[in-house]
């Protein structure tokens, strides 16, 4: 390889400056993602105590499968913000959107429960409902304090993206993470409170995180 | 010589673990890569900087390069993020005609660079929306300008360069 140009004093002022560095590899990013929810699942634990009951076999198989959708949008969301902290021209995030679209069913399911239920109450007025979703919001702050680190030592090109993908992770595992604890395991409830959080944390990601992660 | 996607990555590598002579050589084929990569879709009085502000983030980002995926998609992503960043940078200054040669054509990795290129960017643009950044960011117009030039109004100038460079900054990672 022949370097036919004239010396660029900006080149021999990086290369001077250069130290080594560890590579940021996906692997890397993902074990801080399960770490965070792993830290939140034992918080959860602590403060409002995990529904052993489902675990017993007490939950209604609705539970899982929300739980799990949850979970799938969690980690697909996840792998796409920890990915975009390295940019590449031909990256593609589509995962999350169709994890996003399965979740959607969960609402819809509620919607369709409630509509075809003479004797059903109206969900918006669920005692539990608002507290769900709140205290699913809060524990989706350690995983998205962990994401916007990452991608702020990364180099993200596509920051609405990254910044939505960030917000849908943290809401969707924070929402299986205070889920687990939370024993009412009726398609209204779960489709509606359990997954407002979710809509609710990738909005504000998509706002709030772009200018956190701009370089 | 134009280095190889295998060398680059390999010097991308040596110089991840602190080699300066590898880095010395990479910086200086990167060098040459953006000033073949931006030729066309930057006017020859901003290229230098802008290739030195890419080499300043591949040098400040250089961790965020995965030894276990190819170099050269990456180092394409941060030039098209700087050039959209650019872009949207208001300037005027002393122009010179653009230089009317295809980066594309003079390298030896034609189809990947084509993948790469940032021509394949404003194919996913309307018309006038290319038109208007052409005009204003490139070739260095006034709004009023470049109105006169393509015929649409002022107004439409400033609302096409908006929407196109919004939707540039979200295409920056698309290969098709």
């Amino acid at each position: 390889m022949t370097m036919n140009r004239l010396p660029n004093p900006l080149i021999d002022a990086l290369a001077d400056d250069l130290a080594p560095v560890r590579p940021m590899t996906a692997r890397a990013g993902l074990a801080w993602v399960a770490a965070a929810l792993a830290a939140t699942l034992v918080a959860v634990e602590l403060l409002h105590g995990l529904w052993h009951g489902a675990f017993a076999g007490e939950a209604d198989p609705l539970f899982w499968i929300a739980n799990g959708l949850l979970l799938l949008l969690g980690a697909a969301s996840a792998a796409s913000a920890v990915r975009m902290a390295g940019p590449r021209v031909g990256n593609r995030h589509e995962a999350p959107r169709w994890a996003l679209a399965a979740v959607a069913v969960l609402p819809l399911a509620a919607l369709a429960t409630v509509l075809s239920d003479a004797g059903a109450g109206s969900p918006l007025h669920d005692p539990y409902g608002v507290k769900c979703a709140l205290a699913s919001l809060a524990a989706a702050g350690l995983t998205a304090v962990v994401l916007v680190a990452w991608l702020r030592r990364g180099a993200p090109v596509s920051l609405a993206a990254a910044g939505f993908h960030t917000g849908l992770a943290a809401g969707a595992l924070g929402s299986v993470a205070y889920g687990l604890s939370c024993p009412i395991d009726e398609a209204a409830h779960l489709g509606i409170w359990h997954v407002l959080p979710v809509f609710v944390a990738g909005l504000a990601g998509r706002w709030l995180v772009p200018p956190l992660v701009r370089w | 010589m134009i280095a190889d996607e295998p060398s680059l990555s390999r010097l991308m590598a040596l110089s991840q673990r602190g080699d300066r002579q590898a880095y010395r050589a990479l910086l200086s084929e990167c060098q040459g890569w953006l000033e073949r990569y931006f030729r066309r879709r930057v006017a020859p009085a901003q290229l230098d900087d802008l290739v030195q502000e890419v080499l300043m983030a591949l040098h400040a980002k250089r961790a965020t390069w995965d030894p276990g995926r190819p170099f050269l998609p990456w180092l394409a992503a941060i030039a098209r993020y700087r050039w959209v960043d650019h872009l949207r940078r208001l300037y005027r200054g002393e122009e010179d005609e653009l230089a009317d040669h295809d980066a594309a054509e003079d390298s030896e990795e034609d189809a990947v660079l084509a993948r790469m290129s940032l021509e394949r960017l404003f194919v996913h643009l309307p018309g006038k929306q290319v038109q208007a950044i052409e005009l204003v960011k490139i070739e260095g117009l006034s709004i009023t300008e470049a109105s006169h030039r393509c015929g649409q109004s002022e107004s439409a100038v400033k609302v096409n360069i908006h929407r196109g460079l919004k939707r540039l900054a979200a295409l920056v990672e698309k290969a098709e």
